[in-house]
């Protein structure tokens, strides 16, 4: 659907993004993590048009775009991070105004609105000032906002930032829909349990460069699928080392806990205990996730 | 079309649904319409004057006077030379009551109050204080009258006089005279009153500290002081009467007001004493012509002697030698009663004062919020446009919408144009309606209301500019507001609205011609007072549609730049 080539830019000598190259698939959702900094919203404006590149170049189905043209403009679609919506229009004028603005026809407008409202959920809210709405619900009209043109694309700026755990829920759930609908989304977050639920792929952006791409799993993969935390009486260092390269595994002190992650950990949880010769005082086990991997990879590239 | 219409009603309802800026944007101008309209509503009312008339007699009361001498102790000497004995007393009632009971006949005070004053008296006939004053007012050039010893006292301690000399106000020369006027005598208070009685509040006052003191407190706009013997030397041609104005020259407006009207009336009164000057001039060279009352004294006219001598000639009618002689006369006295005539009628034609015949351009008489109307309107049109302009663009960014915006169908043209055509629709009908207000209820008078409204819509659209590019500066609303504050005052200062064009420095002047308001000024009160005609004020529309399009330009621009 969308692919970016060789992507850079720099503002004031200072470099934001160097040498980005990804592609987004018709119907993929596409997960942009990293820490704060890393230069996922320029990219994202960078793809919106907001600013140009310095260098690289954009491909829509292939061919060469530029982003500020209408050819472009009208087939993709945003969701901004920060609150984007006139808080003393309802929500119905919200999208409504929209709607014009794209260029609906007027017998069109109302149809379409209609329909994105009960898809929002927002149909019993259609006639209150958005200033009124909870922060889920503007959020969830945000997102119907993106969506007024029925865009192939659309771009989420960490979406569900600041939402209460049910009100992320219910967004996700709309994402999903548009994922199922053959949208693309490309989004960006810093929630990896979001990136790991509704991401079919994703990347990780360090200090403007692309350090790893994949699948959630294989993401996780790279860590094995298990980790043991093991809270020891003294200090084993050496034996864990032996016993993680006799058995394929990886281990780290965090504090005074020994992290073990690998795959098939439970079948060799014994031989770990019996290594460690009782200085095991207890053991914690559970599935490698998006965030473990993700630590483990800002430590590695030593950020 | 559409896409226009969506993105006006948009911002029409944003306006509208926010109390603040409707305050702001609509209230707000209205109020302070009202309250500067309240303010210049009765302008024109008197102004008030404390008025203290030394030139009067009371009866017992001191004469005071002070004067700056080169040397005191000189002056001191003289006035003891003069008198040929002079006596010593001991402080101000002592000396005083000297005074009072004739013990002597005048006192000089030397010295300050902080040290020791010393206090001289003497004898003196009328003819000697006459003499001694006059010696002293061709010495000193001012005498400084006193209403009280009080009064004179703070002077020394000011520094006003260095001597001063007390007498009786009955030996004072020509005090208390009268002027024969529009038939009636009048005293030098009933002079000011009687020519000044349309413009100002007469307020008098027997204490010049107590003039002062209310001059201070605000109560009287400006106090003057009418010397000893001023009516004397109104009516004589050797003295100029001294009028001593005080004025309070901390409101700069309040003390040009006052002092003009003080110059207006005490001029009335100087062309009413040459005027009834001229006429008893006249009168009296037609009583030496057909005789009667000449400056109180019965005469016998010329006419009168020339018929006695035409009877003296009858009668000589035996002796022509004689009455060749007698025919002389009759003859002289025939010219004299000619050049007379001639010259009466030269007096009557060319001394009568000038009178001002005072007309407005706009062919009928304005008044001050005739005249403050046109200022006023510009300068909410400048408050309401700047303002409008400026928040309609900021609000995109303030509720997150520009990047959304930026990805419709519209292009910036439309985004800052739909908002000038909306703001310019506010601004224009709030001032109409105040045009409207001003004329139908206040009776403001408005020469070409229908082309004021021209000049209104073409002044919106620039003043809106203005806003729109400050909008490239803010973020938020509140800075939007900031800035829009921070523009508009001094532009208001800079545009003729507040101080006339013509009376600033040449580079202000060029200053003002780079604001739109200077313009949009000229050209309302040009079409509201001066009668201007659409040709008259097309340049002024011009200029102003002009600058509304380099504006609308440079905000697309602005706004372009900001959004890459």
């Amino acid at each position: 659907m969308i692919s970016v080539q060789d992507l850079s830019k720099e503002f004031n000598g200072v470099q934001a993004l160097e040498g980005i190259t990804l592609c987004v698939e018709r119907g993929e959702t596409f997960g942009l993590i990293g820490p704060n900094g890393a230069g996922k919203t320029t990219l994202i404006r960078i793809l919106t048009g907001q600013i140009a590149p310095s260098r690289g170049e954009i491909r829509l189905e292939g061919e060469p775009v530029d982003p500020r043209e209408p050819r472009y403009r009208l087939r993709v679609g945003l969701v901004p991070q920060e609150a984007s919506f006139y808080g003393r229009l309802t929500a119905r004028e919200n999208l409504t105004m929209l709607g014009f603005l794209y260029g609906i026809e007027k017998r069109d407008v109302r149809e379409r609105i209609d329909g994105l409202l009960a898809w929002a959920g927002l149909e019993e809210h259609a006639a209150r000032q958005v200033r009124f709405f909870s922060r889920g619900m503007q959020q969830r009209l945000s997102l119907a906002m993106g969506l007024v043109h029925r865009p192939d694309l659309i771009y989420m700026d960490e979406p569900t930032s600041g939402l209460d755990p049910a009100a992320r829920s219910s967004l996700w759930e709309l994402i999903l829909r548009l994922s199922e609908e053959g949208r693309s989304i490309f989004i960006t977050t810093h929630n990896m349990e979001e990136a790991d639920h509704i991401c079919g792929r994703l990347a990780i952006l360090v200090k403007g460069n692309i350090r790893e791409e994949g699948t959630p799993d294989y993401i996780k993969g790279r860590l094995g699928k298990d980790r043991v935390e093991l809270r020891l009486t003294d200090s084993r260092d050496r034996d864990l080392d032996d016993l993680c390269r006799r058995l394929d595994l990886a281990w780290k002190a965090e504090g005074d806990i020994a992290v073990i992650t690998g795959s098939d950990l439970t079948g060799k949880l014994p031989e770990i205990v019996s290594g460690l010769a009782g200085s095991v005082r207890n053991l914690h086990y559970r599935e490698v996730t998006l965030e473990d991997a993700f630590l483990r990879f800002m430590r590695e590239v030593g950020d | 079309m559409k896409g226009w219409k969506a993105l006006i009603s948009k911002d029409w309802k944003l306006i509208f649904r926010n109390r603040l800026l409707i305050a702001v944007l609509v209230i707000y101008p209205f109020l302070i319409m009202g309250v500067i309209g309240a303010a210049f509503y009765d302008v024109g009312r008197p102004v008030p004057i404390g008025l203290v008339d030394l030139d009067h007699v009371d009866g017992g009361e001191t004469a005071w006077m002070g004067v700056e001498v080169a040397s005191p102790s000189t002056m001191d000497r003289g006035f003891r030379r003069r008198a040929g004995a002079a006596v010593e007393f001991n402080g101000e009632g002592e000396a005083v009551a000297a005074l009072g009971s004739r013990e002597v006949d005048a006192l000089l005070v030397t010295g300050t109050p902080e040290e020791d004053l010393r206090w001289t008296g003497a004898e003196f006939s009328g003819d000697e204080i006459e003499a001694m004053l006059s010696d002293l007012d061709l010495e000193t050039g001012v005498i400084c009258d006193y209403a009280t010893a009080e009064d004179a006292l703070a002077s020394l301690d000011g520094g006003d006089s260095n001597v001063l000399l007390a007498i009786r106000e009955e030996d004072y020369p020509y005090l208390g005279e009268t002027v024969w006027m529009e038939g009636e005598n009048n005293d030098a208070s009933s002079l000011v009153r009687r020519f000044s009685e349309d413009i100002t509040e007469i307020e008098e006052y027997s204490k010049a500290s107590e003039a002062r003191e209310d001059l201070k407190k605000g109560r009287i706009d400006a106090v003057i002081m009418l010397p000893r013997g001023f009516v004397h030397r109104l009516k004589t041609l050797d003295e100029v009467a001294d009028v001593k104005v005080i004025l309070d020259q901390s409101n700069l407006v309040k003390a040009e007001f006052a002092e003009t009207n003080i110059r207006g009336f005490l001029s009335r009164i100087n062309e009413g004493v040459v005027k009834s000057k001229m006429e008893a001039v006249v009168t009296g060279l037609y009583a030496l012509v057909g005789g009667g009352d000449f400056f109180g004294n019965e005469i016998t006219g010329l006419e009168q002697i020339r018929d006695n001598l035409e009877r003296i000639k009858e009668a000589l009618a035996v002796d022509p030698e004689l009455q060749e002689m007698v025919n002389t006369g009759i003859e002289l006295a025939e010219t004299v009663v000619n050049d007379i005539d001639e010259a009466a009628v030269y007096l009557r034609s060319t001394a009568l004062p000038i009178e001002l015949g005072v007309s407005s351009v706009a062919g009928r008489p304005l008044s001050a919020k005739d005249a403050v109307v046109p200022s006023l309107i510009a300068l909410s049109i400048l408050w309401t446009g700047v303002l409008c302009g400026a928040i309609l663009m900021v609000i995109e960014e303030e509720e997150g919408m520009r990047t959304r915006l930026r990805l419709t169908e519209m292009g910036p043209f439309a985004m800052v144009g739909s908002k000038l055509i909306l703001a310019t629709a506010v601004v224009f009908v709030q001032s109409a309606v105040m045009l409207l207000i001003a004329v139908a209820v206040f009776g403001v008078f408005a020469s070409n209301a229908p082309l004021a409204l021209l000049v209104i819509a073409a002044a919106s659209f620039s003043c809106i500019g203005i806003g729109l590019v400050i909008a490239a500066f803010a973020r938020q609303v509140a800075g939007a507001v900031i800035l829009s504050v921070l523009v508009s005052f001094p532009l208001i200062f800079m545009t003729g609205a507040v101080f006339p064009l013509t009376q600033m420095p040449a580079f202000m002047q060029w200053i003002a011609r780079a604001i739109p308001l200077t313009y949009a000024i000229e050209a309302l009160s040009g079409v509201m007072l001066r009668g201007e005609t659409l040709a008259d004020v097309a340049w002024q529309i011009g200029v102003l549609i002009a600058f509304g399009v380099a504006l609308l330009a440079l905000g697309s621009v602005l706004v372009r730049r900001r959004n890459t």
